[in-house]
């Protein structure tokens, strides 16, 4: 279970490349065997702080604390952290066992102790058989896992991910999310993991950093940055959604298109523009007559469980999942229940 | 028809590439001095060089300096190469230009230049002159032959070295060096070539201690004795033999 000690802390963390910066004043904590994803667009910054992490690139100001020492000064191959990089970085003038095995023998482990936890590794990450071939000849996936296990094998307190599913295909992906979540339940050990794919992220991680411009957006655990994202960026890049610009005229009343909408939000300023997020999932299709709003189907896509249909009322094209289809031009009722609706502050104040 | 025609092109050109070397091969087997007759076959010129003290002499100087300079030189250029590969690219791209203009600035510039420059700060011409002239046109060899392993690698090698405990020293011993190593041994090869055959250069730089290119022009130029022709048939199939050595090694490269 994830302990309540900080392993890791960064504070007020930034870092600037020439003129952009990469990274502006970030605070997070991440704790002893969590799960931490950190999810954004490509030039958020993710990779640069998983760097400062595993010591390959610094802070220009803030602190990084490791068990609350701070580590600004401590070399990468002194860290208790270890990394599996993007395109793997294996030793290709090494075979698949001296590669897994490169970390013990510096330490410079007995041989049988090496080999014992070589095994073990292999059998791990499901590769036995495998020690003599050299890495060249293996497919994408099963470097991957030498990868993984090349890092594992150490022990360390944090593993990095930098990522690491991104060359893969998509089924092979999925089963390596499901096996990479359960490697790190049975180890115990933290994981931070990069990535730009928000299914991937939400599947794996119990806390997710959206982070975009150099900045955290939001940090919560997957369900809670599904439900309730705290901005439009946020609603945007994680699931799909419908985002738009209202009023909150009272605690628990908001309005858009002009219109009012209970909804069950409280403690934003009487008539504070806002931004409304309703899933699409959470627009119901009715009849024309019982509808809030009323609207005509546009196009609809099937997406194997549930049909996508644009359905565009007076002053929005509303974006619609439902397992049963609508034929393009029928006229429908739409619905919204109070507790989908989710108000946000607009974009721009945190 | 047309097919001949290339065929006969072909032979021409070959020809006059190789019909010289061919004629200087069969004169070294000659048992006449005279180059217009056919004396029966022998190896006598081959043995008479054994017993010329002056060839022997200089047989030492040209290898010991094509092996202390292509020692040198892979290691300078070796770390040059890792050097210029962590560059940022502007000048990285200006250094490789400039370490460039060496190889195909013409041989007669580099050594007059190099002897002035040995003249003027008053090193005496010799042996080790001619070792350090070597080194400098060794060098940019290997740089080429090493920077393409080096752009091959994984970008993130060098820190999953450092990932895995390796202090930086440790990291370029263990992993970077071992997967670069074809491009060093290829350059070292071409390094020991170049070294081997050079004449132009070397005689600028060295007065007092001559190679084996050098030796053969003096001779030359006092009238030619057939041990010279089993001189330079040796000289030219270790050549032969070293270029075949780097060849193959590139075709194996291309092909993995």
């Amino acid at each position: 279970m994830i302990e309540d000690t900080h392993l890791i802390e960064l504070k007020g963390v930034s870092r600037t490349f020439g003129t952009t910066q990469a990274l502006k004043d970030i605070n997070l904590y991440i704790r002893k065997r969590e799960f931490v994803t950190l999810l954004g667009p490509s030039g958020c910054g993710k990779t640069t702080m998983l760097r400062i992490i595993g010591g390959f690139e610094y802070a220009d100001e803030g602190q990084v604390l490791f068990e609350g020492k701070d580590i600004a000064n401590v070399p990468p191959y002194k860290r208790r952290i270890n990394t599996v990089f993007q395109k793997y970085a294996l030793f290709t003038h090494l075979n698949v066992y001296d590669n897994i095995a490169f970390g013990l023998t510096l330490k410079k482990m007995p041989k049988d102790e090496i080999a014992r936890r070589v095994g073990r590794m292999l059998r791990l990450v499901k590769m036995e058989g495998y020690e003599k071939r050299g890495v060249d000849s293996l497919s994408g996936g099963q470097q991957q896992r030498i990868a993984i296990a090349r890092a594992l094998v150490n022990e360390p307190e944090v593993l990095l991910l930098d990522e690491p599913l991104g060359a893969l295909d998509l089924k092979l992906r999925r089963e390596m999310q499901l096996e990479l979540k359960s490697m790190q339940q049975q180890l115990g050990i933290t994981f931070i993991y990069v990535t730009h794919d928000q299914e991937e992220a939400l599947t794996m991680s119990d806390t997710v950093v959206v982070m975009n411009h150099g900045c955290i957006q939001q940090i919560g655990d997957p369900k809670r940055i599904y439900d309730e994202p705290k901005n439009a960026f946020v609603a945007d890049f994680i699931g799909e959604s419908n985002i738009i610009s209202g009023v909150m005229i009272r605690d628990e009343l908001c309005e858009m298109f002009g219109q009012e909408f209970p909804c069950v939000d409280e403690g934003f300023a009487p008539n504070e523009p806002v931004d409304i997020v309703v899933r699409p999932e959470d627009v119901m299709v009715v009849g024309e007559d019982v509808g809030q709003l009323t609207g005509e189907v546009a196009s609809v896509i099937f997406k194997g469980v549930h049909y996508e249909m644009m359905i565009r009322t007076e002053a929005f094209a509303w974006k619609v999942h439902s397992t049963t289809m609508q034929p393009v031009g029928t006229r429908v009722g739409l619905t919204i229940v109070p507790f989908n609706i989710h108000i946000m502050h607009k974009a721009g104040g945190q | 028809m047309r097919k001949t025609l290339r065929g006969v092109y072909l032979g021409l050109i070959l020809f006059f590439l190789y019909s010289p070397i061919a004629v200087m091969i069969v004169l070294s087997f000659n048992a006449s001095r005279s180059r217009a007759k056919w004396g029966g076959f022998t190896f006598d010129w081959y043995v008479r060089l054994t017993q010329r003290s002056d060839i022997l002499q200089a047989l030492w100087v040209t290898l010991t300096v094509a092996v202390i300079a292509t020692v040198l030189a892979t290691i300078i250029g070796t770390g040059a190469a890792i050097g210029i590969q962590a560059m940022k690219k502007r000048p990285a791209s200006l250094i490789l230009k400039v370490s460039y203009l060496p190889m195909t600035m013409p041989d007669i510039v580099t050594g007059v230049s190099l002897m002035l420059m040995f003249v003027f700060v008053n090193v005496p011409l010799g042996y080790w002159t001619m070792v350090m002239a070597h080194i400098t046109f060794d060098t940019p060899y290997v740089l080429f032959s090493v920077l393409p392993k080096l752009r091959q690698t994984d970008s993130n090698l060098y820190e999953a070295a450092l990932d895995l405990g390796c202090t930086p020293m440790q990291a370029v011993r263990k992993v970077i060096l071992p997967e670069i190593m074809p491009g060093v041994i290829t350059g070292a090869l071409l390094s020991f070539t170049m070294s081997l055959d050079d004449f132009i250069i070397s005689y600028f730089t060295s007065y007092t201690d001559k190679n084996l290119s050098m030796v053969i022009y003096s001779a030359a130029r006092k009238g030619i004795e057939p041990s010279i022709y089993a001189l330079s048939t040796i000289m030219f199939l270790v050549v032969l033999a070293l270029l075949i050595v780097i060849n193959k090694r590139g075709a194996l490269e291309n092909v993995s």
